[in-house]
């Protein structure tokens, strides 16, 4: 048995058939249920684990059909359009579905209707039926008005008017009960009905174009798992080949014996069709999943989706049949390194317009990167440089400049003569500099303009190490004392 | 006669063949001045000590340096593992700077293919991340010519480092590691050596505050910063500036050469080594230190007494042998810098 607090008090939310038995009922209170039958064993209740336990089944769902939504916090809508034929039919479908999920423990109540709306009547009155276009009527004139899918006052005030079934709400004149009642009432009998459309939204997008094989003997190899990868693939690529489109994201999801589905996905940084390089990437994937994968007593369905697909510019090969491309190598490459370590694992920089060092350049992810067609361009030394000198930039730069103690300077606005940088004391010989770096005022809040101005040194210290410091604030000013921060290193 | 050369030539390519498998670096050596045929028959191929013409001559990366190259008997071999070692962790900027002017040498003669820095995010956060702006400026690497790979762990950083090592739509790999850490042990070097090895591209493994040990690396060198000579401008030197990067470079382990040090200075403008001269040092050695600009009228104080050498260089280390580089042992090189003269 099951209880939550509503209001002020405990009271039951769920319970099993011999807590039925002892008569007791839903939304009794727990102390009135304990005075009954001091004996009964109470759980709290959880709704984030049913609801984890929900879409658990509507991921196992998916072996039925890709379009499969949750209704509530305890049901599910699969629309098995255009997919009953793949079980053998409607009635073997729907017999399938309970028998596995008997098989797994639940206990489900399923019906088959060509409206939602009929269909969750027949599930939750009916219990394992099939209604045939046109019967929904006749499905639903008997039911209680409870399989209307309405809120608890509508149907309380309509049950005060002496409508107590579907059918007697299909009889009454419509004009009144929509006065009366609201637009809702007459919307669901609609939709239940057939009369109205009604979309049931799929909690995961749809693959463009997927592949799947039920094996009669489940594999828990990951050997014989990236093996059937690389037949889906086979598979697949016939599709791609008459879109045209390679596949930039992948979905590979395996359907456990006992229920459990994992998806694992991966990117590619340039469309790709060849089954080869398709069961390379995941076997890189399984082998960095190893761990989170329990094969438990095997897998029995083993789908490969196309989740993102683009057009897929076709190579001319040489004689030997070879495509030289190394750019293809390196996209390759960096999907391996990307599909063991994850997305940030190959990176490159891309030069941003901007004169504060470290937003000068952004690292991104390799997939990001935007590619360049032509090769790159020969330095040019006709073309006079933009700058006669241009400013100094280390090799290195911290990602968080780092404090450095700074005992004094020989001038004020001068370099640091000594410093001293994790610990350890550093005299400086030489030193260039400032070259003052403003913030970019455009970017700050208005008031804080100039502390952040900074005077950058470039010094070199008595090894002959070259580094590069900076000096926040200035001497003698109304702020605080300047800070001195280790920004780089120089070659 | 064709069909012996013809046949010559096959001996040669499986010649060459055996020494890949073999994993044996071809070393170039003086041919015989009475050479026997192969010697002006076959100019291009490289002789190896057993008398065996088995490298191609692009089988070297030259330093552009000539005692340097003559040390390592051509240069650093280009299909290897090669192993660049910083003393301490904030040696960071010399190594990583010679390595990428060696990437920047190879990327001079062919463009286009890019270089990936692979480091563990220990060493990215220790050391500093690359900084794309300034090896722009200093190497000539474009942006888009770069890949980095942080990885988590070492062993990720290995496995990132054996799957590049083996691609040759890479410039270069450089795998940077902090320490001696245990799974960076002979068995893993070798197995990157052998991949740069079969793919023709050069892995230059740097390892920041490591201990030498034994690796498979066939070269082992040893960087350390120098402290880089004035700008020069048209009036002379400027005093107190600091000029083109420079480096100390010790071979710690070569099949070839001896144990020497060479004092190298990285030219960005023309993307090559030149090689500090003796010159050069006693003219920083009469100006060491001048962190404060002259005052305005007033000649500059160490031009005037610059005869005054408080310990004069030996003239032998100039003309000394290749080997050393022509350098003083470095002991003997803080003499140079001299007490500070009153201006």
């Amino acid at each position: 048995m099951v209880s939550h607090r509503q209001g002020n008090a405990q009271r039951i939310s769920a319970l099993d058939e011999r807590a039925e038995a002892l008569h007791l009922k839903r939304d009794m209170g727990i102390a009135d249920a304990r005075a009954m039958h001091p004996s009964i064993d109470i759980v709290e209740a959880d709704p984030e684990a049913d609801r984890r336990l929900l879409e658990g089944l509507a991921d196992w769902c998916d072996r039925y059909t890709p379009l499969v939504a949750l209704d509530g916090a305890d049901g599910l809508f699969l629309d098995v359009t255009g997919c009953t034929h793949l079980f053998g039919g409607e009635r073997a479908m729907l017999d399938d579905i309970l028998s596995r999920f008997l098989h797994q423990g639940f206990d489900v109540r399923a019906g088959l209707a060509p409206t939602p709306g009929a269909a969750w009547a027949a599930a939750r009155f009916c219990g394992d039926r099939i209604v045939d276009g046109g019967e929904e009527e006749a499905l639903l004139a008997p039911l209680p008005l409870a399989a209307l899918r309405i809120a608890p006052e509508t149907r309380a005030s309509l049950e005060s008017v002496g409508l107590r079934t579907a059918g007697a709400v299909m009889a009454a004149p419509r004009a009144p009960l929509a006065r009366r009642f609201g637009a809702t009432l007459l919307l669901r009998l609609d939709q239940a009905l057939g009369r109205l459309d009604e979309a049931v939204s799929p909690r995961l997008p749809v693959a463009p174009l997927s592949v799947e094989r039920h094996l009669a003997e489940p594999v828990t190899l990951t050997e014989d798992i990236e093996r059937l990868v690389g037949l889906l693939a086979t598979t697949l690529k016939t599709d791609l080949e008459r879109r045209g489109e390679g596949a930039r994201t992948l979905a590979l999801l395996l359907f456990r014996v006992d229920g459990a589905v994992s998806r694992i996905a991966l990117g590619t940084s340039r469309p790709m069709r060849d089954p080869r390089l398709i069961q390379k990437l995941f076997h890189e994937r399984l082998a960095a999943l190893e761990q989170d994968i329990d094969a438990g007593y095997g897998f029995d369905l083993v789908r490969l989706s196309v989740l993102a697909a683009a057009a897929f510019d076709m190579a001319q090969a040489d004689l030997t049949g070879e495509v030289t491309d190394d750019g293809a190598d390196i996209a390759l490459f960096a999907d391996r390194i990307r599909a063991r370590l994850g997305e940030g694992a190959v990176l490159q920089p891309v030069a941003v317009e901007s004169h504060l060092p470290e937003r000068a350049v952004a690292i991104i992810p390799f997939s990001e990167a935007p590619r360049r067609t032509t090769p790159p361009k020969r330095p040019d030394r006709v073309q006079a440089p933009k700058t006669i000198f241009p400013p100094e930039r280390p090799i290195r730069l911290f990602r968080a400049p780092e404090p450095i103690e700074v005992p004094a300077t020989e001038m004020p606005e001068g370099p640091p003569l000594h410093f001293r940088w994790r610990r350890a004391l550093y005299r400086v010989t030489r030193a260039e500099g400032p070259e003052r770096i403003a913030a970019e005022w455009w970017r700050q809040a208005p008031g804080d303009a100039a502390a952040s101005t900074r005077d950058y040194f470039r010094i070199e210290d008595a090894e002959g190490r070259r580094y590069w410091l900076y000096r926040q604030g200035l001497y003698g000013g109304s702020q605080s004392a300047p800070r001195w921060f280790m920004h780089g290193v120089f070659a | 006669m064709a069909i012996s050369a013809v046949a010559r030539e096959t001996v040669f390519a499986l010649r060459r063949q055996i020494a890949k498998i073999e994993g044996t670096l071809p070393e170039r050596l003086q041919a015989p001045a009475g050479a026997p045929l192969d010697a002006d028959a076959s100019p291009d191929l490289t002789i190896v000590r057993r008398g065996l013409a088995a490298a191609l001559p692009d089988a070297f990366l030259p330093v552009g340096v000539d005692p340097l190259d003559a040390a390592l008997s051509g240069g650093l071999p280009k299909a290897a593992l090669s192993e660049i070692h910083g003393l301490e962790t904030r040696d960071a900027g010399a190594v990583a700077g010679f390595a990428l002017s060696l990437a920047s040498l190879i990327l001079k003669q062919a463009q286009g293919l890019p270089v990936l820095w692979i480091g563990t995010a220990e060493i990215f956060r220790e050391a500093g991340f690359p900084y794309a702006r300034g090896l722009q400026a200093s190497f000539g690497i474009e942006p888009e010519q770069l890949l980095f790979s942080e990885a988590p762990k070492l062993v990720d950083a290995l496995w990132v480092a054996e799957e590049a090592a083996r691609m040759t739509a890479l410039t270069a790999v450089i795998l940077e590691i902090r320490g001696n850490p245990q799974r960076l042990d002979l068995t893993a070097t070798r197995r990157l050596h052998a991949r740069a090895q079969s793919a023709g591209r050069p892995v230059f493994l740097l390892r920041q505050a490591a201990e030498p040990e034994p690796t498979a690396a066939p070269v082992r060198l040893i960087v350390s910063p120098a402290p880089a000579v004035p700008r020069e401008t048209v009036a002379g030197p400027l005093a107190g500036s600091i000029g083109r990067p420079a480096f100390t470079i010790s071979i710690g382990k070569s099949r070839t050469a001896l144990p020497g040090q060479f004092t190298l200075e990285w030219n960005p403008d023309e993307r090559a080594f030149d090689e500090r001269r003796g010159e050069e040092k006693r003219e920083r050695a009469k100006d060491p230190v001048a962190v404060v600009s002259l005052p305005g009228g007033r000649k500059d104080p160490a031009a005037a007494s610059g005869a005054v050498v408080a310990f004069p260089a030996p003239r032998s280390s100039d003309v000394g042998s290749s080997a050393t580089g022509g350098q003083p042992p470095p002991g003997q090189r803080a003499a140079h810098f001299g007490p500070r003269r009153a201006g």
